[in-house]
């Protein structure tokens, strides 16, 4: 469609004037809507909370916006692919190439990330005891780079040059040579700063679990999920700062002329070693944290204790440790030589191994157990043979002899599908329905938490499974049509109409959501029969949690405690909590951050160094108004 | 004061944490640097590099950690004049150095070789460049610093633990120096 502009016509897709249109009118719906309840005071505290529980709550808020965005991208991916010779809207070639860049990129940065650190935000402290994370200012600062970066992304689109190398923007293709446009300039800079984000979370997370857990919560008798969120931790702080040089590396070669990964002397191949030492281990970071959050769930819908703990707490390190020494079967047909792709083959198999174990431990936990089937409970249920499925494929694809034929086919994209959806998404759906009360002092409805299950389950399976076949048939990923005589139509629709399932269970949620907030009542702190502290504090649970401070004795302490029909014994001599504050910092950092990177982006640099130079200011605001001074005063703390 | 002392240990493994972050993000750069060094195409390392700025840069650097040292015994005893003096010296250093920094590089840019001549010199400007931009944050951490030490509108206690973390932070800058000097420029030197 074109556009006067000024005097100039210029040309804009339709599909952006109607994301334009429909943001438009969304927004004002949204500010109507704030304006009539008067939400305005509700708003604000949020943006100067520094609380653990309201900033999980943002992280999953935010963390679903952009899911139903990116699932957008999805359903408009499958319907292009829906028959041979497609030609809907405007989804062929570049734009198509956009597609499933922005999908995935967001699925896995803006989406299964902020769920996940959303979830942990939520229930890690209340699990082992901790009245906050440990800096609850540098939490916040978290929260808003991760918005600055997502909403960067976002705004890429809507300026028509959305990023266009695949998530991986993998070089020579994502340099300036071959993508001129702004478009991956947007990538490096919204990853760069939400990974910032991330990177601070992950230190949080280490030194609240190491140092803020309840008295007698010895890390043997600790619950799996904040194991998992430990481990997951410890695999950011590596892969996230690769990715981070990674990408700075890349913005030389797009904005400054280096050639790192293209021209004569640099080496594309450079490119995928960096990409993904971070890529393979943020595998396993989004998939520890689901099994975590499954095992406290299996373990609590079977009211058992979880079977072989101190082997689910290893399998968890050793996954963690192994998901380093696999990045290069991302690179089997790179041509790495047979040694390689050998030592590659033979680790990735080897992680089948913990995996297994995991596996195994979850059904014998549910062994013998009494088994109640809750919503959480289903998508528990749901998981497991899903992701075995999923870890199936992924030693086919291991086997490097064979993985020239999968290659950059949809098989690889139902593997990672099946594992990423299996584990991840599952997951987190898992843990929203299990926390909810924690969040809101609400159940989620189980009826329609049912049908939300069914529907995805069933529309997953119908959309992935074909793909496996598709693949093998040499259907290739990342390309926008086929043949008729390819003989791939069936499937493809078969898929199509599986998306929309999956889509159309999200219509559950919202009436879900909508539902219990309506005439939801309000639930006890413990509505679910539960086994860890979690379920010891209010529903939802306040800024004061833990006052007394439970003494733990062994592990599940609120299920023996309840078994044995005696209060958890309690202790005022603890040691100090976080300081909580209400600051609006973090959010002006985050925000002149964002200010730079557009800066960046469009080679602006008067307007990069303002928002450089007032992140800088910002963070000497910080030290001269730093919360301890006033804790100090207040507890008579003299100068002396 | 043994809420401070656990406060200040959260604090405390969260700041070297987040140093183990920056020498994976140095180690990165440092793999990159060794890949990509020697270039095919000139110019060769040993055609730029010069021992006599290294030298002279190094001693001013390396030497601040002994003033920030000095300094620090000032912080623990209470000794004013001596915390001033060392923090002072330590601040002068790092400028020194900078200075230094920035005249090697206008130098070699100057001689044609930038950011863009070859992959090496692009790897040699983006590990060292990171490196002088940390001296640079240091720089204007120290200076805020010290006009916290003279007006002084919180408890010497919670002071102090500024100082501390600042310290950790120099010395790590200093640290990555001495690889970059074995690293990035010892094997074109000898």
């Amino acid at each position: 469609m074109t556009i006067p502009f000024f005097g100039k016509s210029i040309f804009v897709p339709s599909d952006i004037i109607a994301a334009w249109i429909l943001s438009i009118v969304l927004g004002a719906i949204l500010f109507i809507y704030v304006m009539n309840k008067r939400k305005w005071p509700l708003i604000w505290e949020y943006m100067r909370t520094t609380n653990h529980r309201k900033i999980g709550t943002m992280y999953i808020l935010f963390g679903v916006i952009f899911f139903l965005r990116a699932g957008t991208d999805a359903l408009l991916i499958r319907l292009q692919l829906a028959q041979p010779h497609a030609a809907f809207w405007v989804f062929q070639q570049e734009k198509y190439n956009e597609l499933f860049t922005t999908h995935g990129t967001m699925m896995i940065f803006f989406v299964a990330m902020p769920l996940l650190i959303g979830l942990m935000n939520v229930a890690v402290p209340l699990q082992i005891g901790a009245r906050d994370l440990a800096f609850p200012f540098l939490n916040a600062v978290s929260f808003w780079l991760f918005l600055a970066g997502a909403i960067l992304f976002n705004m890429s689109f809507f300026f028509n040059s959305a990023p266009n190398a695949g998530w991986t923007g993998y070089a020579p293709l994502s340099t300036d040579t071959f993508t001129p446009s702004v478009g991956n300039d947007y990538f490096v800079f919204s990853l760069q700063v939400s990974g910032l984000g991330t990177i601070f979370t992950a230190i949080n997370m280490i030194v609240t679990i190491v140092r803020h857990r309840a008295p007698g919560m010895r890390l043997t008798r600790m619950p799996l999920f904040s194991w998992a969120t430990l481990i997951t931790s410890f695999l950011i702080l590596i892969a996230f700062s690769v990715l981070s040089m990674g990408l700075y590396l890349l913005m030389f070669d797009r904005m400054f002329g280096t050639g790192f990964f293209s021209g004569d002397t640099g080496n594309p191949v450079y490119w995928q070693h960096l990409f993904w030492i971070f890529g393979h281990p943020e595998v396993y970071i989004l998939a520890l944290p689901a099994f975590g959050i499954f095992s406290d769930i299996i373990s609590t819908f079977s009211k058992k204790r979880i079977f072989g703990y101190p082997a689910m707490v290893l399998s968890i390190i050793l996954i963690g440790f192994l998901g380093f020494m696999v990045w290069a079967h991302h690179m089997f047909t790179v041509g790495l030589g047979p040694m390689a792709n050998t030592f590659f083959a033979i680790t990735t198999m080897l992680i089948a191994v913990p995996t297994g174990i995991k596996v195994f431990n979850w059904l014998f936990t549910m062994r013998g157990g009494v088994v109640k089937i809750t919503t959480p409970m289903l998508f528990a249920l749901g998981f497991i043979p899903t992701f075995v499925m999923g870890g199936v494929t992924g030693v086919m694809l291991s086997v490097a002899a064979a993985n020239f034929q999968y290659h950059d086919t949809h098989f690889v994209v139902a593997h990672f599908h099946y594992t990423i959806i299996g584990s991840t998404i599952l997951g987190i759906f898992a843990g929203i329905y299990f926390w909810y009360p924690k969040v809101t002092g609400k159940v989620l409805d189980e009826k329609l938490g049912k049908w939300h299950f069914w529907l995805f389950i069933i529309g997953f399976h119908l959309t992935f499974l074909p793909m496996h076949v598709t693949g093998l048939q040499g259907m290739p990923r990342r390309v926008y049509t086929y043949q008729w005589g390819d003989d791939l139509f069936a499937l493809n629709l078969t898929s199509t109409i599986g998306a929309f399932l999956m889509g159309s269970s999200m219509l559950f949620v919202g009436w879900n959501l909508y539902k219990t907030h309506k005439h939801g009542k309000k639930v006890g702190n413990d509505p679910w029969d539960g086994r860890t502290l979690e379920w010891t504090v209010q529903s939802p649970s306040q800024e004061n949690t833990f006052e007394p401070m439970p003494i733990v004795k062994e592990m599940d302490p609120f299920w023996y405690a309840k078994v044995s029909g005696e209060k958890l014994r309690t202790t005022n001599n603890t040691r100090p909590a976080p300081i909580s504050v209400n600051t609006i910092l973090p959010f002006c950092i985050a925000f002149s951050l964002s200010i730079m990177s557009l800066g960046m982006i469009y080679t602006w640099y008067l307007l990069a160094v303002l928002g450089g130079a007032s992140a800088f200011l910002l963070f000497i605001v910080r030290s001269l108004t730093d919360e301890r001074k006033a804790y100090d005063l207040k507890e008579g703390h003299s100068n002396e | 004061m043994n809420e401070q002392a656990a406060l200040f240990k959260d604090k405390q493994l969260g700041f070297l944490i987040y140093l183990f972050v920056e020498s994976v993000m140095f180690a990165t750069l440092f793999a990159t640097y060794i890949i990509f060094t020697p270039a095919p195409s000139s110019p060769r390392p040993i055609d730029v590099f010069e021992a006599k700025s290294v030298i002279l840069s190094s001693v001013f650097l390396l030497s601040s950690s002994g003033t920030l040292i000095f300094a620090e015994k000032g912080l623990n005893v209470r000794e004013s004049k001596q915390n001033l003096t060392g923090l002072g010296i330590t601040l002068l250093l790092g400028l020194i150095f900078l200075g230094l920094e920035i005249h090697e590089f206008y130098k070699y840019v100057q001689e044609g070789n930038g950011l863009t001549v070859n992959v090496f010199m692009s790897a040699f400007y983006v590990l060292v460049g990171l490196h002088a931009a940390h001296v640079t944050f240091g720089s204007g951490w120290m200076i805020l610093l010290l006009i916290q030490y003279k007006t002084m509108k919180q408890s010497y206690q919670l002071y102090t633990e500024k100082q501390r973390i600042f310290q950790y932070y120099w010395h790590f800058v200093d640290v990555i120096w001495v690889f970059i000097i074995i690293l990035v420029y010892l094997p074109y030197l000898l």
